[in-house]
C-alpha cells in the first residue's frame, strides 16, 4: 500500500498497483460483473431445474401455484423495485458528494430489504404451518397432484437462495452506512456503493423472474 | 474522476415508475388467464423487459464500457447452453426410470 515516492500525490483510497483512480474503478466494476456472471449461473442451475420440471409436469405448476399468495408476491416485487431505486439514488448522491442523501437512501434500502424478508418470513411460516415443507418432509394434502412436493422444493430452494442474497445485501448496506459515517465516500471514491448497487440490482432481477414463475401461474 | 454517468432524479424515477407499472401489468395479465402458451409468453416477455430496464438504466450498462455488457450476455449464453443441452435429454427421455 505505501508508496513513498508518490504518497503525496496519490489519494488515500488508491492502491499502488493501479495507474489511477479511473483504472481502479473500472477494474473493480469489471470484477463485480464477473462475480455477477457466476451468480447468474449459480441461480441458473435452479432455473434449469425449474424449466425441466415444468416441462415434465405442466399441470403440477398450475395446481400448486394456487397455494402462493399473489398479493404478497406483488407487494414484495414492488418493495424490491423500490429498493433498487433507492440504491441507484444512493450512488447518485455519492457522485454528487451529498453525504446526507447517501445515508438516507441506504437506510431506506435496508428498511425495504427488511420489509421484503419479513413478508417472506410470514409466507414461509404459513407454508410450514400447513405442512408444506421441501422434499420428503412435505405432508400437505391439499394438492391432489402426486408430485406436489417438487413444486415446493423448487419454491423453497429458489426463494430461499434469493432470501440469503437479500440478507447478505442488508449486511453490505450496513457496512456501506458505517463507511459513509466514517466519511470514506465522495464523488472521487464511491466504488463500494457502485458495486454493491450492481449486486443489489441483480438480486432484484432474479426476483423479477421468480415472481411470475411461481406466483403468476393461474 | 471524469467520465462517470450521473443519472438524473427524473430518469431514475421514470425507470422505477415503468417497473412499477409493468409489475401491475403482469399481475393483471395473470388474472386474465390467457390460453396456454400465451400466459407464459406474456409473463416472461414482461419479466425480460423489466430485467433489461434494470440492467441498462439502474446498472448503467447503457453508458458503461461495452465489456461489462458482454460479460452479462456471456452469462446468458452459458445459461442457454445449460438449459438447451439439458432439455435435449429430459424432453426426449424414454420413461425407463419409473417416475422421479
Amino acid at each position: 500500500m505505501a508508496n513513498d515516492s508518490t504518497a503525496t500525490s496519490q489519494p488515500k483510497f488508491l492502491q499502488h498497483h493501479f495507474v489511477d483512480a479511473e483504472q481502479q474503478f473500472d477494474s473493480a466494476k469489471m470484477g463485480m460483473w464477473v462475480f455477477l456472471v457466476t451468480e447468474i449461473l449459480f441461480f441458473g442451475g435452479l432455473f434449469a431445474a425449474y424449466i425441466v420440471y415444468r416441462a415434465w409436469y405442466p399441470d403440477l405448476f398450475v395446481e400448486a401455484s394456487i397455494e402462493l399468495n399473489t398479493v404478497l408476491g406483488t407487494i414484495n416485487t414492488l418493495v424490491l423495485i423500490g429498493s433498487s431505486f433507492t440504491v441507484a439514488m444512493a450512488i447518485r448522491a455519492a457522485q454528487l458528494n451529498q453525504q446526507k442523501k447517501i445515508v438516507i437512501n441506504l437506510a431506506i434500502t435496508i428498511f425495504l430489504a427488511c420489509v421484503f424478508m419479513v413478508i417472506k418470513y410470514f409466507e414461509w411460516t404459513h407454508k410450514f404451518h400447513l405442512g408444506i415443507y421441501p422434499g420428503q418432509f412435505y405432508t400437505f394434502e391439499g394438492i391432489p397432484h402426486p408430485k406436489a412436493s417438487v413444486f415446493f422444493s423448487l419454491y423453497f430452494l429458489m426463494t430461499g437462495l434469493h432470501g440469503i442474497h437479500v440478507l447478505v445485501g442488508i449486511g453490505l448496506m450496513i457496512w456501506l452506512l458505517k463507511r459513509t459515517f466514517n466519511g470514506e465516500f465522495s464523488s472521487k471514491y464511491f466504488t463500494p456503493i457502485e458495486i454493491t448497487g450492481l449486486y443489489w440490482h441483480l438480486v432484484d432481477i432474479i426476483w423479477i423472474f421468480l415472481f411470475p414463475l411461481f406466483y403468476l401461474i393461474e | 474522476m471524469t467520465g462517470h454517468h450521473i443519472s438524473t432524479n427524473k430518469m431514475l424515477l421514470q425507470v422505477a415508475g415503468a417497473l412499477f407499472l409493468l409489475t401491475l401489468l403482469t399481475v393483471g395479465i395473470g388474472y386474465l388467464q390467457l390460453p396456454h402458451p400465451w400466459a407464459i409468453i406474456a409473463a416472461m416477455g414482461i419479466a425480460i423487459f423489466k430485467a433489461t430496464l434494470v440492467a441498462l438504466f439502474f446498472m448503467n450498462l447503457w453508458w458503461d464500457k461495452r465489456f461489462n455488457a458482454i460479460l452479462l450476455l456471456s452469462a446468458l449464453g452459458f445459461f442457454s447452453l445449460l438449459v438447451g443441452l439439458t432439455l435435449l435429454d429430459t424432453l426426449y427421455r424414454v420413461p425407463i426410470i419409473p417416475e422421479f
